[in-house]
């Protein structure tokens, strides 16, 4: 039972070799969890698999062979994240920081661009996206900072801080320019801040001004003449309140995507008969767009299928914070579940035209290499806490 | 162990020793975090209610809707353009025809999607087309949210270079097809333009009113004329074909015919092309005579030639005219200023897109002394064997005292001798005609206003109802009229001007002053001296037909019936004394256009009328010439023809003689051509 104190850190325990036991350690795992996102990489595959069907004539399963090269990849990752101790990445969190912005900034100098965005490291055979993987990095060191700190959090400097430290990579993602991502960072920041326990009134004026700096950057600020989003972004962001407004222009995706959801109907047209995917109607069916895809060739059942697992993950996410060991893991864990949350709300969101249009991608589903690593990787984070924590001792004891 | 102190929170408040500040507090599950762990479960509860609520709403409730939106972005319907019906003179004569075209079109809908991706297609498209981008642009805009109908950018009659490279790139040029299409021809280049009209894409102001009647988008609409007016016979109805494309506008199936093209319907005028010919080629001969006595401001003229048993137009010409081959194909704004068709050049070039013979308004002048003489017959003013001084002048007592007397003016300033009214109207006397009019002024208001009453009741004052338009109703000046029309409002000297004074009778009855007819007008009333005073119905159209081009006989599928002549409720003897002085007009040596018509055969009886110029507007003298022919003879008169040269002098200088033109040409013609609905089409 010693092992759920966190006395390492104080340097008076070595940490106890996890191999010892390696039985006990696979049953402390949350498999509930496990099996969830299991599930969700195989549905995710099955639907990527007919989403892509004709994308590439000649060859249909293009895309889900390397969607499944991925998820091994991921896999393998995630088993291999679960054996390192957190606490690990509480004390490396500075290499952390640093190693993430630096990428981040050889991103912007040395990186591919497309579609007018600059995304990408080139490594020849593999396309990757940092910001995919600085979102468990960026996690990962605000949760260290602020469980460093963790007597000081009703200080209001802690707060400005613990923002400062964020606003480097949310800068660096929002001038790539990728508006989308740059908002699961900053939902993330408010949810380590929010798990943490940051004062409600801090809280509260931290809402208010980040209400106030949306409405400037995409109200006040245009209607004054200055344009901090690029015209096209701020329609994309804006669009979704009304989208028959310009159907050739801005709003062309979300018409499309909601004909193509609305066409599933109760249980789809089939892979075969999604016309709105075959014939191209719905862009970027295979990335930002695959919910509306999968929606159309498998229906509301379908998607009902997708969200269960979806809530199902949350679920397990939100019981890993309360069972974890230390400040650290929990705050990790919180800001981990809430950027999974919101990726999963704006994506979904977007494609029924209830969520501004952004290049977040469907956690498990969309054709992505580095987010499907990356989101195992998180998982595996998860994972890593849960086997360390006090969730089922607790239960034994009550 | 401290594991003591972590255990489940107990350890706060029964400290014996308070806490080293040095240690920090063990990680506890609190109660303010279990909380905000209860705020996120929520925050995810309601995000996944809201989405499971919205998809349920997109795909259950509402999932036939959006499945219906995603079938029609797939299927392109594609119209098949029908062939318009024809247009055939009496004889079978195509006026106008169709040729096939080849015109290029562009789907808005399948156009590249992106801005930069869009504008290069259409410069692309512009370099080999010749098309300005900014137009094309100006026309995908005016779709605006019609994005499926295609825009024709360019319409020629030759397949032509540039076409061909679309039609060979055309996987170049997503959005853009090269289809098959019918333009209109024009046998006779210019002939009978105005009365033709022409064809165009309907506007959107015309779509919107005539939506209701089946129009859509892209249809081609008469404009103007016989086209517009019977435009329902003629546009027959357009195919439908569908195709299955992508988002890219790229083909994914066959084209399937969904509703196969109705050919619209011909008609068959009244008009006869060898006399529509000669008419205005009559105009121009009287230009030219009118050039000859120095009337050097001639410049147009219009001849109406009317059935007087039945009102059938048998030519109506009209100059200046137009070419409306500027029509057909690109019609760019250069060709139609080179044809006086914009509104800079209109006045230059004359008007040449006015039907002067139903749309231009003149004073009648002398050729009106027949309504007079009618009049005046009706209401005892005179009777046939009256006989009046005619003088070199007339004078009216003045209104005012003290004021002299107001003096009118006979043409010849040397008549004077009594005389009847077949020689009144043979001589076509002034004075004597203003001694009537000073009657009309003089009879008690019991009387009313019976020159004006049986002006109306020949049809003056007010359109004809010719299936043509656009048709002036002219002006029949009445005491009334006068009150109405000038006003504090609209005249300073509007105390004056709103009376009716003698000179307003006077004039009235020479037709000067403020009447004004068209000479369709004029054409029917003395059509109604002609067939025994019954008022015709002018038309131009006499059935529809089936079956176009001219190579098989047409069937007809409808004809029109044009309202029978109507009585007006003359004396016949009144009529008769009219008649007699129109043919002394024409044969009698004091006549004035018995140099013109006296040798003719068959007599032709008719007035000449020289209206008199309006400083006002500018005019000169109008040259009218209004008759008929035979005229007493065993045959009822066949023809009725009215000339006027704008500016072009006395009637008998110069509209009498192009009216010539045309009795020669009928009485020539009318013993070859086949009789009226026959039905036999020759061309």
């Amino acid at each position: 039972m010693i092992e759920a104190v966190d006395t390492r850190a104080k340097g008076l325990r070595r940490p106890r070799s996890e191999s010892v036991d390696l039985t006990a350690f696979l049953g402390r795992l949350d498999w509930i969890l496990l099996g969830a996102v299991a599930a969700l990489v195989g549905y995710g595959l099955w639907a990527i698999g007919g989403i892509t069907q004709h994308d590439i004539p000649g060859n249909s399963g293009y895309y889900v062979v390397r969607q499944g090269v991925y998820a091994a990849i991921g896999a393998v990752a995630l088993v291999a994240v679960v054996f390192i101790d957190p606490e690990y990445y509480r004390r490396h969190k500075r290499v952390i920081y640093v190693g993430t912005l630096s990428v981040m900034l050889l991103v912007l100098m040395a990186g591919t661009v497309s579609r007018h965005s600059k995304r990408w490291l080139d490594l020849g055979f593999f396309r990757f996206q940092p910001s995919e993987f600085g979102k468990l990095l960026f996690v990962l060191f605000l949760a260290g900072f602020l469980a460093d700190r963790a007597r000081r959090l009703g200080d209001s400097r802690t707060v400005l801080q613990t923002i400062g430290f964020a606003a480097g990579p949310i800068l660096l993602v929002f001038i790539q320019p990728d508006v989308g991502t740059a908002m699961v960072y900053a939902v993330a920041l408010a949810a380590v801040l929010f798990v943490a326990g940051t004062r409600w009134t801090h809280l509260a004026v931290l809402g208010a001004g980040a209400l106030a700096f949306i409405l400037t950057v995409l109200w006040i600020l245009p209607s004054a003449g200055i344009h901090v989003l690029k015209p096209y972004q701020q329609s994309r962001l804006t669009g979704f309140t009304n989208p028959s407004s310009d159907p050739q222009g801005a709003t062309y995706n979300v018409r499309e995507s909601i004909n193509a959801v609305g066409a599933g109907g109760l249980s789809g047209r089939g892979p075969k008969g999604a016309t709105q995917t075959n014939y191209h109607f719905l862009p970027e069916h295979a990335t930002d767009f695959a919910f509306a895809s999968l929606a159309e060739e498998r229906g509301f059942v379908g998607v009902s299928i997708l969200l269960l697992l979806y809530l199902l993950v949350v679920w397990r996410g939100l019981k890993i914070v309360s069972a974890a060991r230390d400040a650290f893991s929990a705050i990790a864990a919180g800001g981990i579940v809430v950027a999974f949350l919101f990726q999963v709300f704006v994506n979904v969101g977007m494609a029924i035209g209830i969520a501004p249009v952004t290049g977040i991608p469907l956690p498990f589903v969309s054709v992505g290499g580095s987010a499907m690593i990356a989101n195992l990787l998180a998982v595996g984070v998860l994972e890593a806490i849960h086997a360390r924590g006090t969730g089922p001792r607790r239960r034994l004891l009550r | 162990m401290a594991s003591s102190g972590f255990r489940a929170g107990r350890s706060g408040s029964n400290r014996f020793l308070p806490p080293d500040p040095r240690v920090e507090e063990p990680y506890r599950f609190t109660p303010q975090l279990a909380l905000r762990l209860g705020i996120l479960g929520a925050v995810a509860l309601i995000v996944f209610g809201i989405l499971f609520f919205r998809l349920w709403a997109l795909q259950v409730l509402s999932g036939p809707q959006y499945l219906h939106a995603a079938l029609d972005n797939q299927v392109r319907s594609i119209r098949v353009p029908a062939e318009r019906g024809e247009i055939f003179d009496r004889n079978g004569y195509p006026l106008v025809a169709n040729v096939g075209g080849t015109a290029v079109e562009l789907s808005p809908a399948d156009l590249p999607k992106t801005w930069p991706a869009r504008l290069a297609e259409l410069r692309q498209l512009s370099k080999v087309l010749k098309v300005p981008v900014r137009q094309m642009l100006v026309e995908i805009k005016a779709r605006g949210n019609d994005p499926i109908t295609p825009v024709t950018v360019r319409e020629s009659v030759k397949r032509d270079a540039p076409i061909n490279y679309i039609y060979e790139h055309e996987e170049q040029f997503p959005g853009v097809r090269v289809v098959p299409t019918f333009l209109r021809s024009y046998t006779y280049g210019p002939l009978a333009s105005q009365l033709l009209g022409y064809v165009s894409e309907i506007s959107p102001a015309q779509l919107k009113s005539l939506r209701k009647y089946g129009y859509q988008a892209g249809d081609t609409i008469g404009q103007g004329g016989l086209e517009a007016t019977y435009d329902r016979y003629l546009r027959g109805q357009a195919g439908l074909e569908q195709l299955t494309v992508d988002s890219l506008g790229h083909p994914r199936s066959d084209l399937v015919l969904v509703r196969p093209q109705k050919p619209g319907e011909s008609i068959r005028l009244t008009l006869d092309l060898k006399l529509q010919r000669a008419a205005e080629n009559a105009i121009r001969y009287g230009i030219g005579l009118a050039y000859g006595n120095r009337q050097y401001q001639a410049n147009g003229g219009a001849i109406v030639a009317l059935d007087p048993r039945d009102g059938s137009i048998l030519a109506m010409a009209s100059y200046p005219a137009y070419d409306p081959r500027v029509y057909t194909g690109r019609v760019t704004a250069k060709r139609l200023a080179a044809q006086g068709l914009t509104g800079a050049t209109a006045k230059q070039m004359n008007y040449p897109a006015l039907n002067r013979a139903i749309d231009g308004v003149y004073p009648a002048g002398s050729t009106w002394k027949p309504v007079t003489a009618l009049a005046a017959l009706e209401t005892h003013t005179i009777s046939s064997s009256t006989e009046l001084p005619c003088t070199p002048d007339f004078s009216v007592p003045s209104q005012y005292p003290g004021f002299p007397p107001q003096v009118f003016k006979n043409v010849d300033p040397y008549a004077d001798q009594m005389m009847n009214l077949p020689t009144a109207l043979a001589e076509s006397c002034d004075t004597w005609f203003y001694r009537v009019g000073y009657d009309f002024y003089n009879m008690p208001p019991s009387a009313g206003h019976p020159l004006q009453a049986w002006a109306a009741k020949f049809g003056f004052g007010k359109k004809t109802g010719v299936d043509v338009a656009p048709e002036s109703g002219g002006l029949l000046p009445t005491p009334e009229w006068r009150k109405r029309t000038f006003t504090a409002k609209t005249d300073p000297n509007w105390r004056i001007d709103r009376s009716w004074k003698p000179g307003d009778s006077v004039q009235l009855a020479i037709g000067q002053k403020d009447l004004l007819v068209t000479p369709l007008q004029m054409a029917r009333f003395y059509a109604l001296l002609a067939n025994g005073g019954r008022l015709v119905q002018p038309h131009l159209v006499q059935d529809v037909v089936e079956g176009g081009g001219g190579r098989s006989a047409p069937r007809v599928k409808r004809r029109f019936i044009p309202a029978a002549p109507q009585p007006v409720g003359l004396d016949p003897t009144a009529l008769a004394v009219v008649n007699d002085g129109l043919f002394q007009a024409t044969h009698s040596s004091i006549g004035t256009s018995q140099s013109v018509f006296g040798n003719f055969y068959p007599s032709i009886a008719g007035k000449t009328g020289t209206a008199q110029e309006n400083p006002q507007t500018n005019q000169r003298d109008q040259s009218w010439w209004c008759g008929y022919g035979p005229a007493q003879s065993t045959e009822p008169p066949q023809i009725v023809v009215c000339a006027i040269i704008e500016n072009g002098g006395f009637g008998a200088d110069a509209a009498a003689p192009a009216a010539l033109k045309v009795f020669q040409q009928f009485f020539k013609s009318s013993t070859q051509t086949t009789p009226l609905g026959s039905g036999a089409a020759t061309g």
